[in-house]
């Protein structure tokens, strides 16, 4: 071991990156950058990528020649290095007049040591999927015989493996003959088919254990500390282009090994791309895939992207682009893909009036808008429409949804809730900095009453359940699956999990005067226990280190850090969902759900805002008159050849249908009428309802929070049947329009039915109608004035004022 | 990922066709998976020997001892306070809580070997609702959601309806769609003023004024619908495609009115929850819906189970047992398959607190009609009820012989966003001994 143990970057890095370096001639890479071989069991394969002037990658692996500085050291089999004797050399690799040289240290040439059960053994299972949660990693083991899910006990696998049926699984005097190798072959008859070959590597490294005695492991064998995977991205022109990848594992006492051979490789999208086992990557329809590959615990990625082959493309970035604008370019020009044009006034007046306040603009809002020449009126919009407290309702809504603020029988009081509620408003509406306001949360003690922060303890007493909560809030993490087994897909293992509930082990709750009030307390003492061999694990920040607790509240120390830049997952997340908002799809999407394996569709995007964000010292309206103010925002959702396709790059905007209580909220003001929730005045928007667990059936039926999990998937937007039948036959569209008689007022007012029309149009849909649509409309109330009663020319048009809130540019936000 | 159940290459693949391989876009996907689902497209495969399932879910975990599998001989902190009875299969015992029903053994398929290792509520209910195990990445249809999918709407009926509304999070259409999730009541037919709500014409509306509004909608919406394009959009259509047909068809309205049915016979069902909800399935299914998924009570008996069971169980019995019966005298047992699961059995032992706690090792569930033997006990547990003795029924091998009674083969792939193909069900197998 010679190498300096550096710190590793992870490899999840998007593919488009690259073009960055793309200059006027291709640039040649060679991967790993530096060879390090110890032992003579060593190999380490050479991987080439070319970086084409536009950006295009090319596999360079099968056309590079290598040659040896030195002989004597290195030699080459195929395009792997195997080591001959110790010391220093370089190989250069060349691809047309292109040249790149890579050092290569050799150790150890001399020895070849045994096998290992943990390190070379092991990895046979996971990659074969042997030890799979379908196969023997269930619980239960399949067909008699069970393996440690992901090979995380190996202790017990060499049990089971050589002692639990003595004899039986290996056979130390025919090796050939173990039950090991002739199942895996399936020569005997295996439910899980032949998984090895005999005579392949996998398959020759069970055969040399087996032969050496299948000894276990003489100590503990160092573990992996990090995995790379190279190269970091690819793009790819057209189906059927290929590239190689290589993987690279570094272990605890500083060696790295390859291990392509013994990593476990998926891709997001088979369709765009497809790896197989010896990690070739094959290019497949138009698309993003992001490939991974799978080692020991860790999880890597690259992203990799498919181009119909030889696409034309000429499309150049706007100069003045500000920075939102740079990064999500960025990312459309590595695609080939042209963004759509703007979006007119009139749709931006409507789009930014309901993401921003949650209301329709008035018909004279609408006007002065349209008529008013200022060329900076969109940002003025803005800025007018962030003054507004309609904003800050609808993102004490938002914060209520995170922070659960509903009435629990026995637990959270109505007036606990409340008082909650008013927590938050007050801090919402004074812009305090998200930091604060989290910080003041997470480590709140006192009455539930006196400090209602603490009823954030009362909706959820379980401990680990506060602490899953807490990370798929505040960090955009679900940490469930790492309570029982470590995490298959995502960097967490259940020392990760134990470590971070424990620092909400130490809760404690009694009554309070008011038999309502309990009150949340640091009990001192305490600690939540590993369900393997009942350990203690002490409290460790996810991601982190384990701070020094003595004489001090864990929930202290947990949001002190929780809330500050020392967790870059923070302000990712905050970020990740105030975009999310307002595009309708996250950077990383759903916003709750940050993994290894679920990476930002723009990383640079994403660093980029959460950096500005916990600089402005998380000045929330900033941020949002940032994304506001962006072409990405104002984009038409109409869309072009190039990016028809596209729903996650924000080349258009998405059709969103608009959330339940906005719905509610501006049927009510276009129709001038009220709402009385239970416990509000009537003149209260629905936006307001302190409690989740307050709801009227529209709003059930259009997909209100219930704010009884964490998650973001509780605002449900999917249409369904019952939606369609309560706004054709229910009585929240018909009544509303008779009580508030808009229709009336105008006729009295001596209105024409084509004003009416108009009007109706303006209050909803934020545009006059067109030409057709009028004609078509007053086909149908009668174009004849003597032919209709004033009664009857009432009913018709607020039937046509049902259809306009019926109508699908009603009820979607575009 | 390998699986273990052999691989691709092993099993005939059946894709419904990957998009990416088509060069679709999602839109045009969505709406040829609508076509598919037009009522002329929608019939059962060939060899369908049902044409309908009522699934009556009982929530919280019904312990095997107290009903379908009693272990009249075990020591008494097994066997529980209460006793068995005989039913109209010599030699088969039921609980005592369930006399109705066990006259009519002789109809059912009584499976007493049920199991699947999930013993949290939410995971297990997981598992019966959409036959997989609960993932963090993929969320599974339901059954309810994969039948809408193959067969879509019947006679106007929505092919999936929930009585009275959606019972769980699991109940819905997963990565699928939303245009197949299950139609929920808004209302428990057990009220007196029993209606669906939204689903007849408000009062002074005539169907002249209902088509002008209609018109004037199809108006207002050309605009949009010309300038737009996007699947929630297309959705959002089908639904309104479906409110149409639900309120001009008289016979949709019928299917869904319970005055229609005689006094004697609600008397017969029960004029409860149980029996209301099982005599509207029974009608649904008649008019045409493909699945009806009904709950019915709570079975989470941690304590204090014999009084649980004596509260919650006659009306259960009585109301299913005349549902198995009515189905019969109409004719419609051989082509409506009925299910009753639960999340997972109980413990063997009774719990300090006269209770038994969660137990997925070994449970019972009963099914019935559509293609399934009548009279017989499929599989055991063993002296204690507390594993599987013979015969183990996973979750999966249930699940492929649903669908196969409906004539859906489950290892058919249905197409995840990504797209992504998978299996209806991973890995089941046709139990063949529950089959006619």
């Amino acid at each position: 071991m010679t190498r300096a143990p550096s710190r590793l970057t992870s490899a999840v890095l998007a593919a488009w990156a690259l073009v960055a370096v793309a200059a006027d001639a291709a640039t040649l890479r060679v991967f790993p950058p530096a060879v390090h071989l110890s032992t003579a069991r060593d190999r380490q394969s050479l991987v080439a990528q070319l970086i084409e002037t536009d950006g295009l990658t090319r596999d360079a692996t099968g056309a590079m020649t290598v040659t040896v500085d030195d002989a004597a050291k290195v030699r080459l089999d195929g395009r792997a290095l195997v080591p001959l004797a110790d010391g220093d050399t370089a190989v250069t690799v060349s691809v047309g007049d292109q040249k790149v040289s890579v050092t290569v240290h050799v150790e150890r040439a001399g020895q070849s040591p045994d096998l290992s059960f943990r390190l070379d053994v092991m990895p046979v299972f996971m990659r074969h999927g042997c030890n799979a949660g379908s196969c023997h990693g269930s619980a239960r083991g399949k067909d008699g015989f069970r393996l440690s899910l992901f090979g995380f006990d190996p202790e017990a696998d060499y049990h089971r493996l050589t002692r639990e049926q003595p004899g039986r699984r290996v056979n130390l005097a025919l090796p050939a003959e173990s039950l090991l190798l002739t199942k895996a072959t399936n020569a005997v008859p295996h439910t899980g088919g032949a998984r090895l070959k005999a005579g392949d590597d996998a398959y020759a490294t069970l055969e040399r254990w087996l032969a050496a005695g299948a000894t276990n492991d003489p100590g503990p064998t160092p573990a992996v500390v990090a995995v790379e995977l190279h190269p970091r991205g690819a793009v790819l022109d057209g189906p059927g282009a290929t590239q190689q990848f290589t993987v690279l594992a570094t272990y605890a006492d500083g060696t790295d090994r390859g291990v392509t051979s013994l990593a476990v490789f998926l891709s997001s999208n088979d369709a765009a791309a497809k790896v197989d086992p010896s990690g070739l990557v094959t290019a497949g329809m138009r698309g993003e895939a992001f490939v991974m590959a799978r080692f020991a615990t860790h999880t890597v990625g690259a992203a990799v992207i498919s181009l119909p082959k030889g696409l034309a493309y000429d499309w150049s970035p706007p100069a003045d682009a500000g920075r939102i604008d740079r990064l999500v370019d960025a990312k459309l020009q590595t695609l080939r893909i042209v963004p759509s044009e703007s979006c007119t006034d009139e749709e931006f007046l409507r789009r930014a009036s309901l993401d921003i306040c949650g209301v329709l603009p008035t018909s004279d809002e609408y006007r002065s808008f349209l008529a008013s020449p200022d060329p900076k009126k969109r940002a003025h919009l803005v800025d007018q429409l962030l003054a507004r407290p309609e904003f800050v309702d609808l993102w004490v809504m938002k914060w209520s949804e995170l922070l659960m603020i509903r009435t629990v029988p026995n637990q959270v009081s109505y007036k606990a809730m409340l008082l909650y509620y008013g927590w938050l408003q007050d801090r919402i509406q004074a812009n305090t900095p998200i930091d604060a306001l989290v910080r003041e949360l997470v480590a709140a003690t006192g009455g539930t009453f006196s400090a209602p922060a603490t009823n954030y303890f009362q909706h959820e007493r379980n401990t680990l359940k506060t602490a899953e909560n807490v990370a798929q809030v505040f960090m955009g993490m679900r940490i469930q699956c790492a309570q029982c087994h470590n995490h298959p897909f995502d960097r967490w293992t259940m020392d990760d999990y134990y470590g971070f509930a424990n620092f909400f082990a130490q809760i404690g709750r009694k009554q309070g005067e008011d038999p309502r009030e309990t009150v949340v307390f640091n009990s001192g003492g305490g600690d939540v226990k590993h369900p393997v061999g009942g350990r203690v694990v002490p409290p460790t920040f996810l991601g982190g280190e384990s701070p020094d607790l003595a004489g001090r509240d864990r929930r202290e120390v947990l949001a002190a850090w929780l809330a500050s830049p020392a967790n870059p997952h923070f302000g990712r997340n905050l970020v990740n969902i105030v975009w999310a908002h307002f595009f309708g799809r996250g950077i990383v999407d759903p916003v709750d759900d940050v993994r290894v394996s679920n990476p930002p569709v723009n990383e640079p995007l994403l660093d980029s805002l959460a950096r500005g964000f916990v600089e402005s010292g998380y000045d929330f309206k900033k941020l949002v008159r940032e994304i506001c103010t962006s072409r990405a925002y104002q984009r038409s959702t109409r869309p072009n050849a190039t990016n028809a396709e596209d729903e996650r790059n924000f080349s258009r905007a998405q059709l969103r249908r608009i959330r339940a209580e906005v719905l509610l909220d501006v049927m009510t003001d276009a129709t001038g009428t009220q709402n009385k929730f239970k416990g509000l005045p009537l003149v209260a928007r629905a936006v307001q309802i302190a409690d989740g667990t307050t709801s009227t059936y529209f709003l059930t039926t259009f997909g209100r929070a219930t704010r009884a999990t964490a998650c973001s998937c509780e605002v449900k937007m999917e249409p369904n049947l019952s939606q369609a039948l309560h706004l054709l036959n229910g009585d929240t569209v018909q009544q509303k329009i008779r009580q508030g008689g808009v229709v009336q007022r105008l006729l009295e007012a001596g209105r024409t039915p084509e004003q009416v029309i108009e009007e109706l149009y303006l209050r909803t849909l934020t545009r006059k109608p067109t030409e057709k649509e009028t004609a078509g409309l007053m086909e149908i109330v009668g174009t004849d004035p003597a032919a209709r009663t004033p009664a009857a020319l009432r009913e018709t048009l607020e039937d046509g004022f049902g259809a306009i809130l019926n109508s699908r540019e009603f009820v979607f936000n575009h | 990922m390998p699986v273990c159940s052999g691989g691709v290459d092993r099993r005939s693949f059946l894709s419904v066709g990957t998009i990416g391989g088509l060069g679709l876009s999602l839109g045009d996907y969505f709406r040829m998976q609508s076509a598919r689902s037009d009522p002329a497209a929608g019939h059962p495969g060939k060899h369908a020997t049902a044409q309908s399932v009522i699934s009556i879910f009982l929530p919280g975990g019904v312990a095997q001892q107290e009903t379908f599998d009693p272990k009249p001989l075990a020591p008494v902190e097994y066997r529980g306070p209460l006793g068995s009875i005989e039913t109209a299969l010599p030699g088969v015992r039921f609980g005592e809580a369930l006399p109705h029903t066990a006259k009519i053994a002789d109809k059912l398929a009584i499976c007493r070997s049920m199991t699947h290792g999930e013993a949290a509520h939410e995971r297990g209910t997981h598992n019966m609702f959409t036959g997989y195990k609960p993932s963090p990445a993929i969320e599974y249809p339901s059954f309810g959601a994969v039948i809408s999918h193959d067969f879509g709407p019947r006679d106007n009926l929505p092919a999936y309806v929930c009585i009275p509304t959606v019972p769980n999070e699991f109940a819905g259409s997963g990565y699928l769609s939303s245009a197949y999730s299950g139609f929920s009541l808004g209302a428990d037919p057990v009220d007196g003023k029993f209606k669906v709500r939204d689903l007849t014409l408000p009062e002074g509306i005539d169907p002249a004024r209902f088509d002008k509004r209609r018109r004037m909608l199809d108006v207002v919406n050309s605009h949009f619908r010309e300038r737009e394009k996007s699947d929630s959009l297309d959705a959002l259509d089908t639904f309104y495609q479906r409110a149409y047909g639900l309120i001009s068809s008289q016979k949709a309205q019928e299917a869904f009115d319970l005055k229609q049915e005689p006094d004697a016979l609600k008397k017969e069902y029960g004029r409860n929850q149980a029996g209301m909800r099982m005599l509207l399935a029974r009608r649904l299914v008649e008019s045409g819906v493909r699945f009806v998924t009904l709950t019915y009570g709570g079975w989470d008996h941690h304590d204090k189970i014999e009084k649980g069971i004596k509260s919650q169980t006659p009306a259960f019995d009585q109301a299913f047992a005349t549902l198995i019966r009515d189905l019969d005298r109409r004719g419609l047992l051989g082509s409506t398959l009925v299910c009753v699961t639960t999340e997972f059995g109980r413990t063997p032992k009774i719990n300090p607190t006269a209770g038994r706690d969660h137990w997925p090792k070994v449970f019972s569930i009963v099914m019935a009609g559509g293609g399934i033997k009548s009279g017989i006990v499929h599989g055991s547990s063993n002296a204690t009820a507390a594993e599987p003795e013979d015969d183990p029924l996973t979750v999966e091998d249930w699940a492929t012989t649903v669908y196969d009674r409906l004539g859906i083969d489950a290892r058919k792939k249905l197409v995840a966003p990504g797209p992504r193909p998978i299996e209806i069900v991973d890995g089941g197998k046709v139990v063949e001994q529950l089959i006619t």
